[in-house]
């Protein structure tokens, strides 16, 4: 960690807004990427993007040091995954004939707005959890280790599926 | 070890051959190098604004929150030390103890403090009074002063007791 990261942090212990506020500006273009990439939706991810950092003032005082990178996008990862739970309670409320205009109208809506590049397409095709591992490792800019240590998977698994998905991730873009 | 000290080919190398691992270092730079070019998803503007905003609103929040917190501590302290005390007050007038000794007397107070029974309870003076005319008789009977008429001295002795005994579980 940088001198200059470590101060903003100290800063932010100690409930400054304008610690606060220079860490809405070097990390809020990474998360916003790393939740866009993920649900394809520009309001969610602004919806996310607030929410981490409403949870990062209140659990601040939890951060003991090391990588800050690997806590903070542990915490992104955390509500990226509550936001799925949540979505999917919600699908099972619907019943199938709602459930079917839904997925029609999502479907329109992001086909105009929200898919405009090739990638978030491709991306789309990858397994949820490989997905997640790819745009953890870009975004966060974590190292194969500390992001086994996140995960709790052993670095081999975790250097396999990024190899994988990447991979693939090519042949798709490459089509 | 940081991303930037991390070095792909050798950690591939813990686990496949090293023209392998380089293999397999190259997908992965490529792979990165295609993310790169597709990187440009960026917030609108204004959302910074407004994420900043709100971490100002929670800060406030917390503050509030705190405050109230320490205020309502100081009641719950404040009520205890007045409820200390209160029975600190009480204990050392001796109320309790006083309670307690009243509820636990059967007897009315003056009779339990005086020592003259006939002037507290009249039934309980007329029928001392009566036990002592039998003793008395029960003496007469004993020393034969009835002028040799014992038989209906005791019998009227009897006739007496049974009309006390009658008498008293009346009340």
């Amino acid at each position: 960690m940088s001198i200059d990261l470590a101060k903003i942090i100290a800063g932010c212990k100690r409930k400054e807004a304008e610690s606060f506020s220079l860490l809405v500006d070097i990390y809020s273009g990474r998360l916003f990427g790393y939740f866009y990439r993920l649900t394809g939706k520009r309001q969610v991810s602004e919806d996310l993007l607030s929410e981490l950092f409403v949870k990062l003032v209140e659990q601040i005082k939890s951060f003991r040091g090391g990588s800050f990178e690997s806590w903070l996008f542990k915490i992104a990862r955390n509500i990226f995954r509550d936001y799925l739970r949540a979505k999917q309670r919600y699908g099972k409320l619907l019943d199938e004939k709602k459930k079917r205009i839904e997925e029609n109208t999502v479907e329109a809506k992001t086909t105009e707005t929200d898919r405009f590049d090739k990638l978030q397409i491709q991306l789309d095709k990858l397994d949820a959890d490989t997905r997640e591992l790819i745009m953890l490792r870009f975004y966060s800019q974590l190292s194969f280790k500390e992001m086994s240590q996140m995960r709790g998977e052993p670095i081999g698994t975790v250097l396999s599926k990024v190899h994988r998905g990447l991979k693939k991730l090519r042949e798709l873009m490459e089509q | 070890m940081n991303r930037e000290k991390e070095n792909l080919e050798e950690l591939f190398e813990k686990f496949v051959d090293s023209t392998q691992a380089a293999k397999l270092a190259e997908d992965i730079s490529e792979g990165e190098r295609i993310l790169r070019q597709y990187s440009a998803v960026e917030p609108r503007d204004g959302l910074r604004r407004e994420i900043k905003a709100k971490i100002m609103d929670t800060l406030q929040r917390n503050k509030k929150g705190f405050k109230r917190f320490a205020v309502k501590v100081a009641a719950v302290a404040a009520g205890f030390i007045i409820l200390a005390a209160v029975l600190e007050t009480l204990f050392e007038k001796g109320l309790y103890e006083d309670k307690k000794v009243v509820y636990a007397s059967i007897l009315p107070e003056k009779i339990w403090e005086s020592d003259d029974i006939i002037r507290d309870d009249a039934d309980l003076a007329i029928l001392l009074a009566e036990v002592k005319e039998i003793e008395e008789d029960a003496l007469a009977v004993r020393l034969n002063e009835n002028g040799g008429n014992g038989h209906s001295e005791v019998e009227e002795l009897e006739m007496e007791l049974i009309e006390i005994n009658s008498e008293f579980w009346k009340g």
